[in-house]
């Protein structure tokens, strides 16, 4: 089976570590993994300011870039639910492409959908001696149903224990461009979150998406959380967390 | 201008926003709030298996019923319009507030009405009719407790279902000692009744003095031409039925075929609202007082209004037409419980008004609605008739765009951006210079703490840089290499 890694912008330039860990973990699973070189971004930001023009157009870069593999896989909810939602939705209207889109549509996973769908085959190396404590990304959760998978993957992990925090389910306020726009909102929201991660007392934040955990820990580290790590669960996964 | 533009706050969205985050009492108010309506909501939705009911299926008929009744919207209209005067009511059209203003003032006139007693109607809101009817000498009195809160206080609903949600405790005592001309006293919330009992007082004269009473309506029914209202406080039955004239003043969108279709939306709006199985009252109000009745109005008017709604019919956004009014989308909303409602600037909040405003007062003139959201989905999660709240948002985003009203550095930006990421060397090559800079700009610890591109993003967190400044495609192709 050959898996292409959509590694995502903000991976690429933020935190190339989660990239890396993603990597880690699909070779594991004895696959042949591609990084296609051309992927640049799935056009999530156009189409969420409403430009759908240019939505397009990103999308059929990546559809031509990426329909050719068994399975892509994405370490993040929210890109993975615009080329699995979003993407079909672009080209309701287009037979020939509309086409392509589903089929992509179909073949793309989330990273913890993807590994907890392969069971026992999926023993993640990483060791974590600590808790942590899980956010679930509103695209991953509302969008994809993904709750359990993360959960299921990091029990597999060696000296990791699990502290729910309340209201993990609620929206960290990130929202792409909403957070520099609606900079104040953003910030109240994110302010809420911060004191849930604070109550449940975990040595570490782990989710899934990105753009969250940036807002998450940019604003803990404001507020004088210098302690608290926040991680993509896939270093926690592939070992790349140990302090 | 569009007569609902003309008391729009909705464009100051950024600024009432800013003011409200900082305002600790409110904060407070909200905070407190918060988790009761997501607790008592999520109660009652775990509790359906117990009746037999099961959540999704049931949303799935209430959505149905909904969609049957705006489908056909004119038909079912006028099958209520023949049952209502059938029993005796009549009904009037309002196309805006100020018909509904000038409808409400002559029915007083026609009966001689001093003093009118409302109980909690959102289209009043969208006529500003309070203001109406007190320049035309007649003295409206808010009945529910949180509208006659925000009476005296000379303040608009800040929530659909809880209009003085904003308030605290100690407001309220405040504002009830002055206007009620007694001292001061310190309350706990054990107290909440004794103020109530205070409000019920002043009140109970009103109704008992008032000519004429004006009520909204959760549901038309159009089989038998009844107005049905969904309600907590006995204020609703005191408006309806003690005075000689009653106005229902409710939109268009209101009607659903039959009381069956009526009794299923019943299962999951006190649900969706409070977290009651069923409200404290529920009423079905059908004509006038009969010869061999004793009680009830002897003259009942509908006024139906359009207000924006018959443009939605048909439209993309049909589907807010669905609305059933429980709040259930704000009290989920984690942008509305930073802000309470009033930073919406009209008179719907939270998600349902974030599409509602832009489409009854112009898109133009609510540029921020559809945008000052998170895309979270938590308010389409709990809607009780599947209204697709992020959907309609993005669709109005995307009109935006068309029509070329969004910023044009977004435009110029967004549009450089893409053209960037359509070019695979390029990108590369920028984002590896962004790496750099990004790297240059950081502190010892790995964060940036003002950036020029985002400040908005450094005004309140930092910005966690990955350390070596190189992109994950830099270093990739490192690896490779060797």
């Amino acid at each position: 089976m050959r898996i292409a890694l959509y590694v995502t912008c903000l991976v690429d330039l933020m935190r190339p570590a989660v990239g890396f860990a993603a990597l880690r973990l699909l070779e594991a699973t004895g696959n042949d993994v591609v990084v296609p070189p051309a992927q640049t971004c799935c056009g999530q930001p156009a189409w969420s300011a409403g430009n759908r023009p240019l939505a397009v157009e990103l999308a059929r870069k990546a559809i031509a870039e990426l329909e050719s593999y068994n399975v892509v896989v994405v370490p993040s909810g929210s890109c993975a639910e615009q080329i699995k939602s979003v993407y079909p939705k672009l080209f309701a209207d287009d037979a020939q492409w509309g086409e392509r889109a589903r089929r992509l549509a179909e073949r793309t996973q989330e990273l913890s959908v993807f590994l907890a769908s392969l069971g026992d085959a999926c023993q993640p190396p990483g060791e974590f001696a600590g808790s942590v404590t899980y956010h679930d990304s509103c695209k991953g959760l509302r969008g994809l149903g993904i709750k359990a998978q993360p959960r299921a993957l990091l029990g597999r992990v060696r000296g990791l224990s699990l502290k729910e925090m309340a209201d993990c389910e609620e929206c960290c306020g990130f929202g792409g461009a909403f957070a520099e726009n609606y900079a104040d909102v953003s910030a109240r929201i994110v302010d809420r979150k911060c004191e849930s991660i604070a109550a449940a007392g975990a040595d570490a934040v782990v989710g899934g998406d990105l753009g969250c955990l940036l807002n998450i820990e940019g604003r803990l580290r404001r507020r004088g959380d210098e302690t608290t790590r926040v991680l993509h669960f896939a270093e926690v996964l592939a070992g790349e967390a140990q302090p | 201008m569009n007569g609902n533009a003309r008391h729009s706050q909705a464009m100051h969205f950024t600024a009432r926003a800013a003011d409200k985050v900082r305002n600790p009492v409110l904060q407070q108010a909200l905070q407190k709030a918060k988790p009761l309506f997501s607790g008592k909501r999520a109660k009652a939705m775990a509790a359906l298996p117990d009746d037999g009911l099961e959540f999704e299926a049931l949303r799935e008929a209430c959505a149905g019923i909904r969609d049957r009744a705006l489908n056909d919207l004119d038909v079912w209209l006028e099958i209520f319009e023949e049952n209502a005067c059938a029993r005796g009511a009549e009904v009037l059209w309002a196309r805006d507030g100020s018909e509904i203003c000038e409808l409400v003032i002559d029915v007083a006139r026609r009966h001689g009405v001093q003093k009118v007693t409302k109980s909690k109607s959102m289209l009043s809101e969208e006529a500003h009719l309070n203001d109406a009817l007190a320049a035309a000498g007649i003295e409206p009195v808010e009945t529910d407790l949180g509208e006659y809160i925000i009476q005296l206080a000379g303040e608009a609903p800040s929530h659909i279902i809880a209009p003085a949600v904003h308030k605290t405790l100690q407001e309220v005592e405040t504002l009830f000692a002055e206007k009620h001309g007694r001292p001061l006293e310190a309350r706990t919330s054990a107290d909440i009744p004794a103020l109530a009992r205070e409000a019920r007082g002043v009140l109970r004269q009103h109704f008992l003095s008032a000519d004429m009473g004006i009520s909204g309506a959760n549901f038309l029914i159009a089989e038998t031409g009844t107005a049905a209202l969904v309600t907590n406080e006995g204020n609703g039955r005191m408006v309806t039925t003690l005075p000689r004239v009653h106005v229902v003043i409710t939109g268009i969108e209101k009607v659903v075929p039959t009381l069956q279709d009526f009794a299923t939306l019943m299962r999951l709006l006190p649900r969706s609202a409070t977290g009651q199985t069923i409200s404290n009252y529920v009423s079905l109000l059908t004509g006038t007082r009969a010869d061999d009745e004793s009680e009830g109005p002897t003259k009942t008017v509908f006024i139906l209004v359009d207000n924006g709604r018959a443009d939605v019919v048909g439209s993309h956004y049909q589907d807010i037409l669905r609305c059933i009014r429980c709040g259930a989308c704000m009290n989920h909303c984690p942008v509305y419980f930073s802000l309470g409602g009033h930073a919406y600037g009209w008179v719907y909040p939270g998600p349902m008004g974030s599409v509602l405003t832009p489409l009854y007062t112009g898109i133009e003139n609510a540029l921020d609605l559809p945008h000052a959201s998170t895309g979270c989905r938590q308010c389409s999660s709990v809607c009780p008739v599947r209204i697709p709240l992020p959907e309609l948002m993005h669709g109005l985003r995307q009109e935006q765009w068309r029509r070329g009203l969004r910023p044009w550095g977004e435009r110029l930006g967004l549009r450089a951006w893409a053209w960037v990421a359509g070019r695979p060397k390029l990108y590369r090559a920028l984002t590896r210079i962004a790496a750099r800079y990004l790297n240059w700009l950081a502190d010892g610890a790995g964060r940036i703490r003002i950036f020029g591109f985002a400040p908005g993003w450094t005004a309140a967190r930092d910005l966690p840089v990955a350390a070596g400044g190189k992109t994950f495609f830099e270093q990739y192709a490192a690896r490779k290499r060797d």
